[in-house]
């Protein structure tokens, strides 16, 4: 029996459904003008933000278990609403420009970020699932937003049919466990585990795992992200590599982390490496920005993965500054391409996504030269920016449970990641402006701006002060 | 690791307690084969145009069924869906309201309704973009 005063607890995620609903009405009854739902869904989730903060040390199991509001989750939601809510200040002025502002947009993000909640403070196996299925769906129609262009629809189908075949994974993974535990209570699971680990319960863990890395694109299962990612309307793309990857994360870190699977470590470390490998390898060859920041996000996983392969309390700290870092340096990055972004002449491509297109950029655009120039060399992971404390606290919790090799190879390929970053830069600032736009300046909306300001000042700031962050979350370190 | 191997083989005579459900499920496929290969086999077979019609006694097929409809079908097919649904959610609840305890009984009213809700406002937007206009 679920009692009224365990809504007080979930009033985010209450939030974030209710708005999702009411948006829809306001972008059906609104027909003229996009700017209602937009102004509308930014104060929910800034709400919702709010509201998380403020009890972000609860610790409390409710609605007949099925959730569980603790500080990590919420960690972890906060993480997630901040990227929503950066993609959404970005989004009005870029749908706009592509001719595709449907207020629907922002109710299925909205939906979207439901799951994507859903499933961080899930305590339950179905629960997790029901999370994962409304995010995703959501994500399938989101990637398929530039409905009259090939390679949208291209992607779209593509993302589908991969994310519909790995669900069967997940679930398959679920139903073994259930067998095997006779339970669906992740607590409960959790706890009688040293008692029921049969061969059973290790292959239903490790469907339920290959669930999860496809959405966290660990090596394996990264084949869609650069062809999803590219086809994709640019900020869903950044919000599906910052926000997507902070839910599975969130969901999945707990239970490793609990289960402290010894059995499974030397495969974790094959898999960090070969994600980051192939992340760090293929991306050398791109000459497309769009692509080349879904092989950086591959490489990205890759050391979320070093620090799941450490398994302790000191790497859930740092793969939580990590994904802050990342969402404020990815999702810029992103956005800065989207403000770039133009369609072709036909309308059926995007064009100015290739490095030959940002040549002289610093001349057009001196400040939006800054700000991809910090966003890139914050994904390097170089010293002042919030990237290299990410990493920094990555590698050090990997360091400090006897994965010197491990953290030795990272390091080794983030070094042959200082090469593509640095090579957009070099086209950037050192290249003169070609073709017939070469003299112009890129035209930027206000509030594609204070997006990207935002993410600036997050760098930065995350950059300059890595306490800010360990101050408010507190619990991260025991 | 000789306890694995325990837990498997045990898990295997398990599966004996099963042979029945097996034998038949065997038995029933063996069946439906041997009766229509047989009937194929060895019955008498003249064809004619009326006989190999789609429908010997119905209408006259028109072209292809691989054909393009009209998007409002699947329109109407996915609201039917939805509601039809929530009459299969909503009829297990009707069944049961009366048997609640009396404190709970505004509850679950207040949650069905909520459920309610959701789906009506799914129809006020269907009804907005004019889905349920039919021209």
């Amino acid at each position: 029996m679920i009692n009224f005063n365990d809504l007080k607890e979930i009033i985010p995620l209450i939030i974030i459904a209710a708005s999702a609903l009411i948006s829809l009405l306001i972008a059906v009854y609104s027909k003229k003008s996009g700017m209602p739902v937009y102004v509308f869904s930014l104060l929910a989730v800034l709400a919702a933000l709010i509201f998380t903060g403020l009890n972000v040390t609860k610790d409390v199991i409710i609605i007949s278990e099925m959730l569980r509001i603790n500080p990590y989750s919420n960690a972890f939601c906060m993480i997630a609403l901040l990227s929503v809510f950066i993609t959404f200040m970005a989004s009005k002025d870029y749908l706009e420009k592509l001719g595709i502002n449907f207020g629907e947009y922002y109710s299925i993000l909205l939906f979207a970020l439901f799951g994507m909640m859903t499933m961080i403070y899930a305590n339950d196996m179905l629960t997790v699932f029901i999370g994962l299925e409304t995010m995703s769906i959501c994500f399938y129609v989101l990637t398929g937003l530039l409905r009259k262009r090939m390679k949208s629809n291209e992607s779209a189908m593509k993302y589908f049919l991969l994310g519909a075949f790995m669900t069967g994974f997940l679930l398959y993974g679920m139903s073994l466990i259930y067998g095997a535990t006779g339970y669906t209570n992740i607590t409960k699971i959790l706890a009688t585990y040293t008692a029921i680990r049969t061969p059973m319960f290790l292959i239903g863990l490790a469907l339920f795992m290959i669930g999860f890395f496809f959405k966290i694109g660990i090596f394996p299962f990264q084949m869609w992200i650069p062809d999803v990612y590219e086809g994709a309307p640019t900020v869903v793309s950044g919000m599906m590599s910052t926000a997507g990857k902070v839910a599975a994360v969130g969901t999945l870190i707990p239970v490793l982390i609990t289960l402290n699977l010894v059995e499974y470590k030397m495969l974790f470390s094959i898999l960090a490496t070969l994600t980051m490998l192939y992340g760090n390898i293929v991306a050398l060859s791109q000459s497309n920005l769009k692509r080349l920041l879904a092989y950086s996000s591959i490489a990205s996983a890759g050391y979320i993965m070093v620090g799941i392969t450490s398994m302790s309390d000191l790497s859930i700290k740092g793969i939580a500054f990590y994904l802050l870092a990342y969402v404020f340096m990815q999702l810029g990055a992103f956005i800065v391409v989207s403000v770039f972004e133009n369609s072709t002449p036909d309308g059926k491509d995007f064009r100015n996504v290739t490095f030959d297109e940002y040549k002289g950029l610093a001349k057009r655009s001196p400040v939006l030269a800054i700000a991809l120039t910090v966003f890139l060399l914050s994904l390097a992971g170089i010293p002042p920016f919030a990237g290299f404390w990410g990493k920094y606290y990555i590698f050090y919790a990997a360091i400090k449970s006897d994965l010197i090799w491990l953290s030795v190879i990272a390091i080794l390929l983030s070094v042959i990641s200082v090469y593509y970053y640095l090579k957009v830069i070099v086209y950037m600032w050192f290249k003169e402006p070609e073709g017939e736009t070469s003299g112009e300046a890129v035209p930027v909306k206000a509030l594609s701006y204070a997006a990207i300001m935002v993410s600036l000042a997050g760098t930065l700031l995350f950059g300059l002060y890595p306490d800010l962050f360990f101050t408010f979350f507190k619990f991260l370190i025991k | 690791m000789t306890l694995v191997f325990c837990r498997t083989y045990l898990s295997l005579l398990m599966l004996i307690n099963y042979l029945p459900v097996i034998l038949i499920m065997g038995f029933a496929v063996l069946l439906a084969v041997v009766m229509v290969k047989f009937s194929t086999l060895f019955g008498p077979q003249r064809p004619n145009k009326e006989k190999q019609s789609t429908y010997e006694s119905g209408m006259e097929p028109i072209g292809s069924a691989r054909d393009r409809f009209s998007v409002k079908y699947y329109m109407v097919a996915v609201s039917f869906i939805v509601f039809d649904l929530e009459v299969v959610f909503l009829y297990p609840w009707a069944i049961s309201f009366l048997n609640f305890p009396p404190q709970q009984m505004l509850y679950s009213l207040i949650i069905a309704l909520l459920f309610i809700l959701i789906l009506v406002v799914g129809l006020i937007y269907e009804y907005k973009k004019g889905v349920l206009n039919w021209d």
